[in-house]
This record gives structure tokens, sequence and C-alpha cells, in this order.
């Protein structure tokens, strides 16, 4: 096993390890016995908070997000940062971003997902992938594998994980998004293969490729792949303007958790989801206690996790716009340190804890924190409301609507 | 104690395997974790 690092925090500490991959929390006085934490740090100060994960936003992120480019020339229907062959104005190159890295070295970030646009195409990207490594911040990347593989191919070993965006097989991925790029972007998996274990693949789950997701863990299986990766449709970039015809249906949401630990039984595939999933997993009560010791956490943006978008932008998370201004101001991602403890930082992804029914009153909602802050803002208007989609707040519209229209008698 | 997966969204195949695994799992980790003390920082340092 390698420990790379840890880092305090108000509940107690974290701590890296890189073989076996994991972030393990630990209260204070595991840090003192096992970390060799010593006399009582400032962090400590309150005893209430020893232990209380949750209760405080961390120190800083775990992870960042850099949309390193918005240049792409895949043109995917549903891509949610509306990427582009030309990219966005104004983007970052290597000595913006190595700035940010440094300032996300400096607060205790232990990873970077590096991905875009299409990162893999950026002749710089194992330099911003060198220096995380040497500021002891482990890289991760996605690609889509359609452009960049042959560089890549000889700097796999900079990356902790890399996955490649496969949303569908064959048929299914032309559907999903909008050309026909499955053959090559399986040649990529198959090439990374053989120079990478830990190769994965990413699927944005649609309701056009719902019913394949048994199908795409066998894929993985047959490539051996370490993972498969599924992520929520968001309502971002292209993604809004095709949100209604492609997000799963509210059946789809509910059928979600055991079609995936189904197939990755069946398949012995490992598999995670990210954290605006984490209401359709509550939908089936899986035990509270277990879900918190695999810190199986709801929205984490602007708290576990931020985003940069390709102009350094600093962002709750990679699919939310920059935050509201403080002091007419957007912060970048190389201000983080300065941003992260102002009141009002992240605007609604810091209000979970204030959250109206049917959550307020929810036994999940301490893990869920009330679902997806993206959703939310495009399908109901308003980033602090419920998430729309999770199944107790469509029961709980549905019981609402009812009441309604009930006769005047 | 609370693993946790690295970036990338959150491990859930352990969902699976139920409380008793990652009870099994838990004290594991921190056997390693001692073995292999990581340097703590302190969030008050960072600059």
């Amino acid at each position: 096993m390698r420990a790379r690092s840890a880092r305090l925090e108000r509940f107690g500490a974290i701590a890296q390890i890189e073989r076996p991959r994991a972030l393990v929390f630990v209260d204070r006085a595991y840090a003192r016995r096992v970390l060799g934490v010593g006399d009582a740090p400032e962090e400590w100060r309150d005893p209430d908070d020893d232990g209380a994960i949750g209760k405080h936003v961390l120190s800083a992120p775990l992870e960042a997000h850099l949309q390193l480019t918005n240049r792409c020339g895949a043109g995917c229907q549903g891509c949610y940062t509306g990427a582009s062959p030309a990219g966005n104005d104004g983007e970052w190159g290597l000595r913006e971003w190595m700035a940010a890295i440094d300032a996300l070295a400096d607060a205790g970030v232990f990873h970077v997902a590096l991905g875009g646009g299409e990162s893999a195409a950026l002749p710089w990207l194992a330099d911003i992938a060198r220096h995380a490594r040497a500021r002891g911040i482990v890289p991760n990347l996605t690609t889509s594998g359609l452009d960049g593989l042959d560089r890549l191919l000889g700097i796999v070993d900079l990356f902790g994980q890399i996955n490649v965006s496969l949303d569908g097989l064959g048929a299914t991925y032309a559907r999903v998004r909008g050309f026909d790029g499955f053959a090559r972007a399986d040649a990529a998996l198959v090439a990374l293969r053989k120079t990478k274990r830990e190769i994965g693949i990413n699927v944005v789950v649609t309701r056009d490729n719902f019913d394949e997701l048994d199908a795409i863990f066998a894929h993985a299986r047959r490539r051996r792949l370490s993972e498969v990766e599924l992520l929520r449709f968001k309502p971002a970039g292209r993604g809004a303007r095709v949100y209604a015809a492609l997000r799963c249906t509210d059946d789809q949401h509910r059928r979600f958790l055991p079609t995936i630990l189904a197939a990755a039984r069946r398949h012995r595939v490992r598999v995670k989801v990210d954290c605006s999933y984490t209401p359709m997993l509550a939908h089936h009560r899986p035990d509270r206690e277990l879900l918190a010791s695999l810190a199986v956490y709801g929205c984490t943006g602007g708290d576990f996790l931020v985003g940069a978008k390709p102009g350094g932008q600093l962002t709750a998370c990679s699919f939310a716009a920059p935050p509201p201004p403080l002091d007419d101001h957007r912060p970048r991602a190389d201000e983080l340190a300065a941003y992260w403890s102002r009141p009002g930082a992240f605007g609604a992804f810091r209000s979970w804890r204030d959250a109206a029914e049917p959550c307020a009153s929810c036994e999940y909602h301490a893990l869920c924190r009330g679902g997806c802050r993206v959703v939310s803002a495009h399908v109901v208007g308003d980033d602090r409301a419920p998430d729309p989609e999770c199944p107790r707040v469509v029961d709980h519209a549905g019981a609402a609507g009812a009441r309604r229209h009930l006769p005047v008698v | 104690m609370n693993p946790n997966s690295s970036s990338l969204g959150v491990d859930v195949t352990f969902l699976l395997l139920g409380a008793t695994a990652v009870a099994m799992f838990t004290p594991v980790v921190g056997a390693l974790l001692r073995l292999r003390k990581p340097r703590v920082k302190s969030p008050s340092d960072a600059g």
C-alpha cells in the first residue's frame, strides 16, 4: 500500500491511499492514534465537531474537475459543456493551469479530474499532469477516445485513472451522441487497456441507453476494464436543449440501483455513480450507516468537489454555471483559498441544510443533500429546490397535486 | 472510519456486499495506514 498524504478537518482528518485507491475519513481519536496527530490543532477547537462529517464544509475540496479546454470536434448532441472545434474565447493555457494546480495543492486537494472538450488533444496535457504529480495531486482523465490517442498512449502512467466516454454500444452510441463514433472509442479502450490497468468507461445514462446498461457492463468485462462510471444526464450546455427528450424516465430512475448492481454482480465489474444519483439510491432505503461508511453523498458541489471552466472560472461542479459574484468578482480556480470560506460562496450549493419538504423530513437528507442543483435549476427554475426527479419528490408532488384536485363539496 | 473511492464518482459496488464486508475491510485499511503513515497537513498551513 502507498499512503500519500493526509489533512486535518474539523471532524478529524482525511488520509489518501493510492493502492488500494481510497480517501479515508477518520475521527480525531483515530487521527491521533494512527496518523500521529499531536497536540490539539486549531481545526479541532470545537469538541462537538469530532466525527461530525457533513456538519461543516470541508477545509478544501477533495477533488477539482478541470475543463482544460472546450475544443472538441465530436459535436455530441447532449454535450454538457457545449464543446465545439473552436473552443471558448479566453481559454487558459499551460501557465495559468499550472498556477491553478499550485493553488489547489496549497489548499490540500487530493485529485484533479481533467476533461474538456477533448483534453487528450492538448499538446501540454503531459506537462499539466506531471505538474499535478509533482505537487502531490493525482490527475485522472476523461477522454472521448476520438482525438489525441497516439499522444495519450505515451503518457498513460501519469494518470491515476483514465475513462473513455462510451454512452452505448454500436447503434446506441450513435443515437445518444448524434454521430457514429463507437468503433473509434472502442478502439481507444482496447489500445489504452493494453498499456494500463486503470482504464474504465464513463456512461452518461439516458432513456435511450438505460436498457443497454447490462450489455455495457458485459462489454467492460470483455475489455477487462477496471470500472464503469455512470453519470446522470444533466441539463447543461447542449444537454439543456435535449434534456426533456433524453433524460431518464421516473420508472428508470426507480429501477436504477437494482439494475446496476445486478449488472455489476453478473459481469463482476466495479460500478461507480456520480453524486446526482444519490436520490435514486436512497429510494431503495439502503442502510444509511453503510452509505455513510462508503461516503455515498448527494450533491457535494462547492464542498467535496469544485469545477473550473476553460477560462479558469471556478464552479461548484463541472455541470454548474459559475456562482453569483461576490463583490462584483467571480472567482477563478487559482483564487480558491480566498473564495472558499467567504459567506455566500457557491450560492445554493451550500444551502442544502435549509431544505424544504419533502427533503427536510427525509431520513436520507444528510446523505443525499437534496439531489442535483443543476437539475433543480433547469427543471424547477430554482437551484435551491428539491431535486424534481427524486422518486420521493415525485411522489410528494403527486400527492400534493391530488390534494389540490379534490372536489369541493 | 470512512473508506471512500477516489475521484470521478463514488464506488457503490460495496452495496452488493453489505455492511459486514465493509466492517471487515475497515481494520485492514487501518492497519495499512499505520504501516505507511502519511504526512498530515493542516489547512492553516496552506499558502
